[in-house]
């Protein structure tokens, strides 16, 4: 699906790994792995509620209740990204995704707190001067996907971010990706943490739906991006090549 | 001699792990925990449990694999409750559990069935 009037942004070398959507059997599979990965922090954020409010008052001020609080938080917050991934894949696969192209700093994607994602940091070099044509919404979730995936052992993350064949190639690299990484996962395949197993799926469906691609290249996740314009000219004006054509 | 009775929970995901130790624990059982089957398996060498609590997709060793194992090493007598979040209570049958419960399954049904199947001891 793409955005009304927008262009569908594919490299020009071929290389990489684009998987398309898997038929009726994949999807069967894709959604048991979601109700198994959606089920386990449900069961923990469930039980930690429920010996919690057994405890008495004094209890929980103790070690046991705050470990059990803990645990409740975090398994609601790994329910909320794996709901909100989710949700937004169904919409997206319904075209029920009201996409409004934006002209983007390409700052404006990073994640405002990699440490939530589980990245020890992340390192960003970004050449900066263009404005991408991207959804906000739908680039963020997309580069957010690779970040979380290259965060996926906890390590540094780089994001380097350069214009390329008339667009614009953000590079996150972290973990090595794992084979088949932006396919729908099924049955077999790795739970997260961090409520994150679905979001590579998630960021290649949000990247495709506005004109972007997510792929893999080598050891790195790849986002490429279409520019709108540059930045500014001199006089502070959008130096636009054309209004909405890209470079 | 401690006649209170031992309860292995196989489980990967730790967060479900602890909680479920903790509401044994809460209710007087001593708890051993594995990560997977071959964990487990250990754990099985070092003290014999009462009961097994057996999650199935485990990175290593998964359930069925590790209930095949346990059969081999001839302790195929020790009950196994599986405990998953697949919803098909079909595969505790084909690894010959005696006992299923579907996450998120309420603690007080995990706690009736564990007395149940400890109350020999």
């Amino acid at each position: 699906m793409n955005a009304p009037g927008s262009r569908s942004f594919q490299p020009s070398d071929g290389a990489g790994e684009a998987p398309e959507d898997a038929g009726d059997a994949g999807r069967a599979d894709h959604l048991g792995f979601v109700a198994h990965e959606v089920r386990n922090p449900l069961a923990a954020a469930l039980w930690s509620a429920e010996l919690l409010a057994r405890l008495s008052p004094e209890e929980r001020g103790g070690a046991r209740g705050q470990k059990l609080a803990s645990t409740g938080l975090r398994s609601l917050l790994r329910l909320r990204r794996l709901i909100e991934d989710h949700l937004l894949a169904e919409r997206l696969d319904a075209d029920g995704f009201a996409i409004c192209l934006e002209a983007l700093p390409a700052a404006d994607l990073l994640p405002d707190d990699p440490g939530a994602l589980g990245a020890a940091a992340l390192e960003a070099d970004l050449e900066p001067g263009l404005l991408l044509e991207a959804d906000p919404t739908l680039a963020r979730r997309a580069l957010e996907g690779a970040v979380l995936a290259a965060a996926r052992e906890g390590g540094v993350v780089r994001v380097e971010g350069r214009r390329w064949a008339g667009g614009y190639r953000f590079r996150v690299a972290g973990a090595r990706p794992v084979p088949g990484a932006l396919a729908d996962p099924g049955r077999g395949s790795a739970s997260d943490p961090r409520g994150a197993s679905i979001s590579l799926a998630v960021g290649r469906r949000a990247a495709a739906a506005f004109g972007a691609s997510l792929r893999v290249e080598g050891d790195a996740f790849v986002l490429l991006v279409p520019v709108a314009y540059e930045a500014a000219a001199a006089d502070g004006s959008p130096a636009a090549h054309g209004e909405g054509e890209p470079r | 001699m401690d006649r209170t009775p031992l309860v292995l929970v196989v489980e990967d995901d730790l967060d479900i792990l602890e909680a479920i130790c903790d509401a044994l624990e809460a209710n007087g059982y001593h708890v051993a925990r594995a990560r997977n089957g071959a964990e487990a398996l250990e754990r099985v060498v070092e003290a014999r449990p009462s009961v097994i609590l057996l999650d199935l997709m485990m990175p290593v060793m998964d359930g069925a694999a590790f209930a095949g194992q346990l059969r081999t090493a001839g302790r195929g007598d020790i009950p196994i409750v599986v405990i998953s979040a697949d919803g098909n209570p079909r595969q505790a049958a084909l690894i010959g559990a005696q006992g299923y419960l579907a996450k998120p399954f309420d603690l007080q049904a995990l706690l009736t069935q564990v007395a149940s199947m400890t109350s020999h001891v």
